[in-house]
């Protein structure tokens, strides 16, 4: 009899509840992050103009990520036509000293493959965005990334 | 009193909040950085214009003039045509005179860039029309199962001839 007793007070002592290993939670938690981190990659620029760039059915995914020019063109805060390059404010007729400022500062590797980014708003009208192009063409940044969504045709 | 305290042995860090303090730097990086990769249409423009050099002469009968106004109208040779219309047009074109037609493209000032757009989208969809026959043809394969050279090929094969006018 006594022997039972002890046998149950000890069964009834061992029904704690464990408390759960967490100790590996953190690692499981920083794997994800890494991951995160390489997969992804941060915006460099903050875009200052609001823009909605057109959609079309023939669109490339663009790589080569050191040799980007972004270009933006949207509305500014006062609602103009306002044209962004890279992070700052630029008026057309600057952009051509500007890109070979940037150029100037690649390797000759990347200078070669000098991509333009170009972010405009569906509504932007031609003569500001040919005003832009014209003047990458003086400044010899010939290839052009017109950037958009996909649709699917 | 303390001699019994120093006899216990060392607790154990607690650990617990460190799973905390990792999920919100994942959640600082999820939401600082951007998945999104940047797509779109890659062009390659002329090289600028050479001061006092002669415009060239080309027979107009290789030439297919495609021009957007002022209220996104798009006409090609005079005539109002559809986006699809376009690109029928040019690979009609394309296919009679490989090497040699032109595909010139004229857009107002006061035209939207939307409409630049998907005019210049049509123009390549007629383009990539043209190569994925060759290539399923040639190599019996899709453009975009070919290898880098074979594209290129390709490409050379149907050149894109597509001359930008000044917006005026």
């Amino acid at each position: 009899m006594r022997a039972m007793k002890s046998l149950i007070r000890g069964d009834r002592r061992r029904h704690g509840v464990p408390t759960l290993n967490v100790a590996s939670m953190p690692d499981l938690i920083f794997t994800v992050l890494f991951f995160f981190m390489i997969v992804t990659h941060m915006r460099s620029d903050e875009v200052k103009v609001r823009l909605e760039v057109p959609a079309g059915s023939e669109v490339k995914k663009l790589t080569g990520h050191p040799a980007i020019i972004n270009i933006y063109i949207g509305k500014d805060k006062s609602s103009q036509w306002a044209v962004q390059l890279n992070g700052e404010m630029v008026s057309p007729s600057e952009l051509p000293a500007r890109v070979n400022a940037i150029r100037s500062k690649l390797s000759p590797e990347n200078a070669e493959r000098l991509t333009v980014s170009f972010r405009a708003d569906r509504h932007a009208p031609m003569g500001l965005v040919s005003d832009v192009k014209q003047a990458l063409q003086q400044a010899y940044a010939l290839k052009i990334n017109y950037s958009a969504t996909e649709i699917s045709p | 009193m303390f001699r019994k305290r120093f006899r216990q042995q060392i607790p154990e860090l607690n650990t617990t909040s460190t799973a905390d303090i990792s999920f919100m730097l994942l959640i600082f990086f999820l939401v600082t950085s951007s998945m999104d990769t940047d797509k779109g249409l890659l062009r390659q423009m002329a090289p600028p214009p050479v001061e006092n050099s002669q415009p060239q002469d080309v027979n107009k009968d290789l030439v297919i003039r495609v021009e957007l106004d002022a209220h996104d109208q798009l006409t090609c040779d005079g005539k109002p045509v559809t986006l699809q219309e376009l690109s029928e047009a040019v690979v009609s074109m394309a296919t009679v005179n490989r090497t040699e037609h032109i595909v010139a493209v004229q857009a107002d000032r006061e035209t939207t860039y939307e409409a630049y757009f998907r005019m210049q989208d049509a123009i390549v969809a007629a383009y990539h029309q043209l190569r994925e026959q060759y290539s399923q043809k040639h190599y019996g394969k899709a453009y975009r199962q070919l290898t880098s050279e074979e594209r290129s090929l390709v490409n050379e094969y149907y050149p894109q001839r597509i001359s930008e006018g000044k917006s005026e």
